[in-house]
This record gives C-alpha cells, sequence and structure tokens, in this order.
C-alpha cells in the first residue's frame, strides 16, 4: 500500500495539455501535399502505388477517408508531391472534408442545439464491428491518464442506453451489422454517430472483401468521420472536441475555454 | 534461417487417410506441434488438406498432406485434439465435412449467410449440403441457467458472445461462439505477392502489427528470394520485444482494472502507452505499421538510434520493474489471482495451447527458440515457463518476459547492425515450381504462422494464418470452469486473445 502511494506521489502529473503540438518524428500523421503533386505525373505515381486507391489521380486529391497511413505515396514520390508530417491533428466531419487537394475543407462544428445538450456532457457506446483492434486499442487510450478522457466531460459507457451515441471502428463486418444496428435502436435522440478510422468510414484495407460492408456509412447515418489507420489519440481527442468546438482554434468567441 | 521453411509441393505426393493420421498423431507424440491445418482447392473440384508440424527442436518443420473429397474427409480432432477449430474453419471455408467432428459448429458464419455459401468451395465441385446452424450445448439438471453475453460487450473491446451455464454462481461451462469479426482477411492475401499482403498482415490484429508483419515480410521474401540483411532483421526482432513490453503492460494494466487494483491499472496504462511511443519513435506509428518492407525495413525506420532507444529502454524498463514488483507483491493481488482460472498443463498440452498462456501452463515452447530468426539465433532468448496455470501465473510470466526482454534489448541494441536495413533493389522472382512456405513467429500473445502455397508463376493460391488466439479460445472455456461468473472478466483478460486474429 505505501509503496503504491510513493508511487503515485513520485509520478506527478502525466496528463497532455491542450493545444498540443506536433508528435515526434517520424510518426506519419496528417499529410501535406506539395505543389509538386498537381504537376506532371507525380498524382499517378503515388495513385499506382496506393493499395487503398486513397489517391485520386485526375481530381489531384487523396482522400483519408480511404488512407491507411502507410507511407508507401511518400516513399514513390520521394516526398514531393504527398509527405507525411508529425502534425496529429487531421480534418473530419462528413466524408467531403476527408477530402483534400490544392485546398483542404475546413472541418465542421456540431449545431448550436448539439452542442448545447451534448458538448460538456457526451456519453459514447463504442462498437467495433469488424475492425483489427486497432482503432479500438485508441478509443480505449483515451481513457488513461495521459489523454484522460473524462476531464471533458466525455466518457465511454457500457450501454447504450446510457448513451447520447456510438462510436464504431471496423468496416462492419456482416456478422456484426445486426448488432450494430440494434445498438444505434437501444440509443436514445437525438443521438450521434462517430466512425472512426479508414475501415470505418471506407472499409480500408478490407475493402471489397465479401464479408464486409466498407463503412459505417452503409449501414447507419454517420455525423463524423475520423480519419486514420488507427487514429492516434490526439487525433480522436482533436476531433471530438473540434466537433463541440471546445479545441483551442475552434472555438468561437462566446465560449469559455475550457481547462486542461 | 530457420523462421520460414520452403517445401517443394511439386516434388510431394498427397497421403492416404491412414497415412495422414499417422504423420499427424506420430508427430504430435514426438513432440511437435501443430503449426496450422488448412484446406487448399488445387483444381476444380479437388482439395487437399496440409497440415504443418514442427517444433520438437529448433529449426524442426515437417508437411504431409492428404486429398479429400469435395464431400466429407475423416476428422483428424480425435487424435490431434488441436485441430479442433482448424477443422470447424475448413467446414465453414470450403463445405468440406470433417466426418465424425465432436462440434462441428459454424466458426466464421452466422445466421444470414445462404447456407450454401463457402468462399474458398469455388466452381466445379458437387453442390454442398447446406450449413447447418449453430447448436449450443445444453446443460441440464437442476437449477442450471443460462447468461449469454455479447457480441457487444460492456468495455471497449471487440465483439463476441458468450454463454455461459452455470449452477448458482459457479460456471459448469463456457461456449465461445465467435465470426463477429471475419472479413475475409485470407482471401484477400491471394495473388501477385506484394506489399498488399504486408499491408494486410498488419491488420489481421491490431496490436500485433510487428509480429504479424514480420512473419508475412519474411515469408515472401523467402518465396521472392530477397531475404532481409542482419540490420534490417534485427530491427524486426527490436520492435517485436517493443510490441511485446508494450502488451504485457497493457495487460498487466487491463489484470488490475478488472480487480479493481488502481494503482496498477492507471501505471501500467501509461507504461504501455510509454512502450507505445517508443514503437512510434522507431516506424511511425504507435502500433508498429510501416516497419517492414519486402526485402528490408521501411525508409523511416528506426526513427530513433540504438543509443537513444537504449536509454529510453533503461527508464521504461525500471518503472515497469517498480510497478510490477508492487502489483504481484501486494496480497490482496496475489490472494484474487492465485488459483483462479487454472488451465491444466495437461489439458494446454492437448489443446496445442501456445505463447504466454500455454507457458503459463507448463508448455515450454516459444518460437523464438524454436523457430528462431537470424537475431535471436545470435541472441537467444530466456523462456520463461511456470506450472501453475492460473490467472497468477499468467500475470507473472508476463511481468517476466518484459524482464526478460528489457535485458534482451539492452544486449541487442548495444551490438552492432551489420550490413543495410534498406530493401533490396533488383527484381525479385518466385521459387519457378509449387512451393509451400511456412513463416512462424513469436508474437506478444505466443506462436504466429503465416502459410502460403505459391504456385510456379509466383502467384500465392492460398494463405493461412494461424494467430496464437486461433489455438487458445477454446483454452479459456476450460479454464474458468467451476470459477465464479464474476471471476469470467479476470480469467479472460489473463488469456487476453484477440478475436480479429481468430475470426480473420
Amino acid at each position: 500500500m505505501f509503496e503504491s502511494i510513493v508511487g503515485r506521489k513520485r509520478k506527478g502529473k502525466a496528463t497532455v495539455s491542450l493545444p498540443f503540438g506536433n508528435l515526434p518524428e517520424p510518426f506519419r500523421g496528417m499529410p501535406v501535399i506539395d505543389p509538386d503533386f498537381f504537376y506532371g505525373e507525380t498524382a499517378e505515381t503515388c495513385a499506382r502505388i496506393c493499395e487503398t486507391q486513397a489517391i485520386d489521380p485526375k481530381a489531384q486529391t487523396l482522400d483519408l477517408g480511404r488512407c491507411i497511413f502507410c507511407g508507401l505515396c511518400e516513399e514513390a514520390c520521394g516526398a514531393r508531391g504527398i509527405r507525411f508530417s508529425p502534425d496529429p491533428h487531421m480534418p473530419y466531419g462528413k466524408r467531403e472534408h476527408l477530402v483534400i487537394g490544392d485546398t483542404t475543407p475546413e472541418s465542421p462544428i456540431a449545431d448550436r442545439t448539439l452542442r448545447s445538450l451534448l458538448g460538456r456532457s457526451l456519453h459514447l457506446r463504442e462498437v467495433s464491428a469488424g475492425g483489427c483492434n486497432g482503432c479500438d486499442l485508441e478509443a480505449q487510450a483515451l481513457g488513461n491518464p495521459v489523454f484522460d478522457l473524462q476531464r471533458f466531460g466525455i466518457d465511454f459507457v457500457a450501454s447504450p442506453r446510457h448513451a447520447d451515441g456510438l462510436l464504431v471502428t471496423g468496416p462492419v463486418s456482416r456478422n456484426m451489422k445486426e448488432a450494430l444496428i440494434k445498438t444505434y435502436e437501444a440509443v436514445a435522440e437525438p443521438r450521434i454517430v462517430i466512425a472512426t478510422g479508414a475501415c470505418a468510414i471506407s472499409g480500408g484495407i478490407f475493402r471489397g472483401s465479401y464479408a464486409v460492408e466498407d463503412g459505417v456509412g452503409s449501414v447507419l447515418p454517420v455525423d463524423v468521420y475520423i480519419p486514420g489507420c488507427p487514429p492516434h489519440p490526439l487525433t480522436l481527442l482533436s476531433a471530438l472536441l473540434g466537433f463541440f468546438a471546445r479545441y483551442p482554434g475552434k472555438i468561437p468567441p462566446s465560449f469559455p475555454t475550457p481547462r486542461t | 534461417m530457420r523462421c520460414v521453411h520452403l517445401f517443394d509441393l511439386d516434388a510431394v505426393n498427397p497421403l492416404g487417410d491412414a497415412p495422414f493420421r499417422t504423420f499427424l498423431a506420430g508427430g504430435i507424440a514426438a513432440g511437435d506441434r501443430l503449426l496450422a491445418l488448412f484446406a487448399e482447392r488445387c483444381g476444380p473440384g479437388r482439395f487437399l488438406v496440409h497440415a504443418a508440424l514442427g517444433g520438437s527442436f529448433p529449426g524442426k518443420y515437417s508437411h504431409g498432406c492428404v486429398e479429400v473429397s469435395p464431400k466429407s474427409f475423416p476428422t483428424l480432432t480425435d487424435v490431434c485434439p488441436g485441430a479442433h477449430w482448424f477443422e470447424r474453419e475448413i467446414y465453414d471455408m470450403f463445405g468440406i465435412l470433417p466426418q465424425g467432428h465432436p462440434e462441428l459448429n459454424p466458426l466464421r458464419f452466422h445466421e444470414g449467410w445462404e447456407k450454401r455459401f463457402f468462399p474458398m468451395r469455388g466452381d466445379g465441385s458437387p453442390s454442398p449440403e447446406p450449413r447447418r446452424g449453430y447448436r449450443f450445448l445444453q446443460v441440464r439438471g437442476e437449477g442450471i441457467h443460462e447468461i449469454a453475453v455479447g457480441p457487444v460487450h460492456a468495455g471497449i473491446i471487440e465483439p463476441g458472445h458468450f454463454r455461459f451455464s452455470c449452477a448458482g454462481e459457479t460456471i459448469q461451462n463456457l461456449e465461445i461462439q465467435l465470426g463477429y469479426q471475419h472479413k475475409g482477411t485470407e482471401s484477400l492475401f491471394t495473388g501477385a505477392p506484394g506489399m498488399r499482403q504486408l499491408l494486410l498482415s498488419e491488420s489481421i490484429s491490431g496490436d500485433t502489427a510487428v509480429g504479424h508483419s514480420n512473419a508475412c515480410a519474411r515469408l515472401l521474401e523467402q518465396v521472392l528470394g530477397t531475404p532481409a540483411e542482419h540490420a534490417a532483421e534485427k530491427w524486426r526482432s527490436v520492435a517485436l520485444e517493443v510490441e511485446r513490453i508494450a502488451n504485457h503492460c497493457g495487460d498487466l494494466g487491463g489484470l488490475s482494472t478488472d480487480i479493481g487494483y488502481l494503482f496498477g491499472a492507471s501505471h501500467f496504462s501509461r507504461l504501455r502507452g510509454t512502450a507505445l511511443n517508443l514503437l512510434m519513435r522507431l516506424t511511425g506509428n504507435r502500433f508498429g505499421r510501416g516497419l517492414n518492407r519486402i526485402g528490408g525495413i521501411g525508409p523511416r525506420v528506426p526513427g530513433i538510434g540504438a543509443e537513444d532507444l537504449l536509454t529510453e529502454l533503461a527508464r521504461l524498463g525500471s518503472e515497469v520493474e517498480e510497478a510490477g514488483s508492487v502489483l504481484l507483491e501486494a496480497p490482496s493481488v496475489v490472494a484474487r489471482m492465485e488459483g483462479t482460472g487454472r488451465l491444466l498443463a495437461a489439458t494446454a498440452k492437448t489443446l496445442q495451447i501456445v505463447g504466454v498462456v500455454g507457458r503459463a501452463s507448463g508448455r515450454d515452447i516459444d518460437a523464438r527458440r524454436d523457430f528462431p530468426s537470424p537475431c535471436f539465433e545470435e541472441h537467444p532468448p530466456r523462456v520463461v515457463v511456470a506450472a501453475e496455470g492460473d490467472v497468477l501465473a499468467r500475470a507473472r510470466i508476463r511481468y517476466e518476459e518484459m524482464r526478460s526482454s528489457f535485458r534482451w534489448l539492452s544486449k541487442v541494441l548495444s551490438s552492432p547492425f551489420a550490413g543495410t536495413s534498406s530493401p533490396h533493389a533488383g527484381p525479385a522472382s518466385g521459387p519457378g515450381r509449387r512451393t509451400l512456405a511456412v513463416s512462424v513467429e513469436e508474437g506478444w500473445r505466443g506462436e504466429i504462422v503465416h502459410a502460403a502455397i505459391v504456385e510456379g508463376n509466383g502467384h500465392i493460391v492460398r494463405y493461412k494464418i494461424a494467430d496464437p488466439s486461433f489455438h487458445n479460445w477454446p483454452g479459456l472455456s476450460f479454464a474458468v470452469q467451476k470459477n465464479v461468473v464474476s471471476d469470467f472478466p479476470l480469467c479472460n483478460k489473463s488469456f487476453n486473445l484477440s478475436y480479429s486474429g481468430a475470426d480473420l
């Protein structure tokens, strides 16, 4: 008992504050599209090597909803077209907010009603629907002392009856489709659906398999997509807080800054 | 390289039913373990069942195959109970019935699938019998009641269905129905070998991206004839051990949570994060994705030099040591874990249980020693075995394995890295003959086996993955018998098996 108290005292505070900056290299976070991507063969070179068809060479865009952040395109173009920066902040929102090109669309903020109802107290039921467990583990990590999700009034709960929404991971395996729909129906309105990770957005690396639905969007109405493979806990945190206008920089002037 | 083996299938004649049984039973009796048992469609209406065994001495592999009818084959579960789930899988994917199987419930497909859908059966076979529905074992007697849990569980974990039959609080039988995570993974591996397979391997089980991608990379390299150089192999093994430390920390944190021991829960979940962040410094991703390329490691790897990594590991190691000794010496913790969820050594042996769970039940097996990759050949690991088979033994094994990994890492990182770590340039060629490649790696949960059948033209026609979870799930049912229902989460966490890796 005594040792555990001493151990706690000695460790001090481990929690990260907002806003957070870049992660250490060589973390592959938010991709940066360089001007070279729009000239010559660069976009084609990147598209050819991409195993999830995240790059559209005609439209010259990169779909973060399909990207699994493997880094092969960066290697193929010698980092002249696409390079992965160590920034954990990513665009989130509807599908169109995840497609980046010469411009990056601005991520949305929940409407006033949703913000006033759920903005300061959000309880989510996590549903793992056919993923590899990577996204689930990062969602779980949000609860550890470092990310400490509960300090923002956000928490994961055991029952959909206690929840304001779902956080779904995985491409939605056919075997999980029914359970996912039932869980969704058990959540009282107003409810939100957050789809997390490349699989939940587009099927990811499993897209096209006979056993998956290629993402949550084909089964449920999705309010927020968060990209990554899996998304870093800070990516999840910044998107969750950003959507409810609680992340510094995303906060409208009339809102108080959250304490961290 | 003793962690990968190629069998020339052009030179192999399929055995008859009886010699195949003898091969399997004889191998197991001689101390080999069942690495994988899987079927292959080798032509319209023609099927082979392959068995890969090995491990009775370092680098020992053996292979046997039998041609089976599209309808059925005699079950092998009676001579090798560890084949139990493999046969259910063969039935589900191919529609070939293991005749005489003791419990032929679907493993992958639930109600709602077309009853004649067998994804790997292909064309040209006679129409199969419709798939049987799932039948739960009924326990009868006075006061027996059932508790159904899942697929959606209370915590943030993968889906699976557990059906307990209890007398009062005591579990008489636990039936585990999986398949919810099935996403047709193995089917996606077929075709020309390349980065696609390697990226898929990182998503077989998200917490074992390094283990699975190491196994997959070495398999592809042997098939293509482009083995990685010493330095690359060394970083692979270093990443493997960091992954082991991260997950063992996570498990000790999870066990602490399940017994309400908050000190352990908060410290180990934080230490797990620290280890994952080291993996991120190495590979650019917290789970080690992007570590491997075919023929070497990724250009961003290692993002941290050996010396800096040593310093970080020393700091982490002393914290793990401290938190672990507080945890495992706390009388309340020991009292709760001791004798709980005991998996007997004989059961573990019969069921071919592998990895941490196997070693906690007296199984002296470790792929790092029995199928050593180059770096473990050079620096042999210390294999930790316990006899008790309870939750406490599984916790202690994790703690001791972490301590061994820290020592191993400090030895390996202080020795020189020879050769280049970047992938080879130049064209790679296939083996030119029909080949079975088997690759084994000791992931943090246990033995990972990847097996591929490659045609002469270099194309992969069948890819089989055996995650340690696949071997170990049946063991959980035995470990919880006669325990109280409220101890199930603790028992389950002490196994901590992958659903995705088992469901594929």
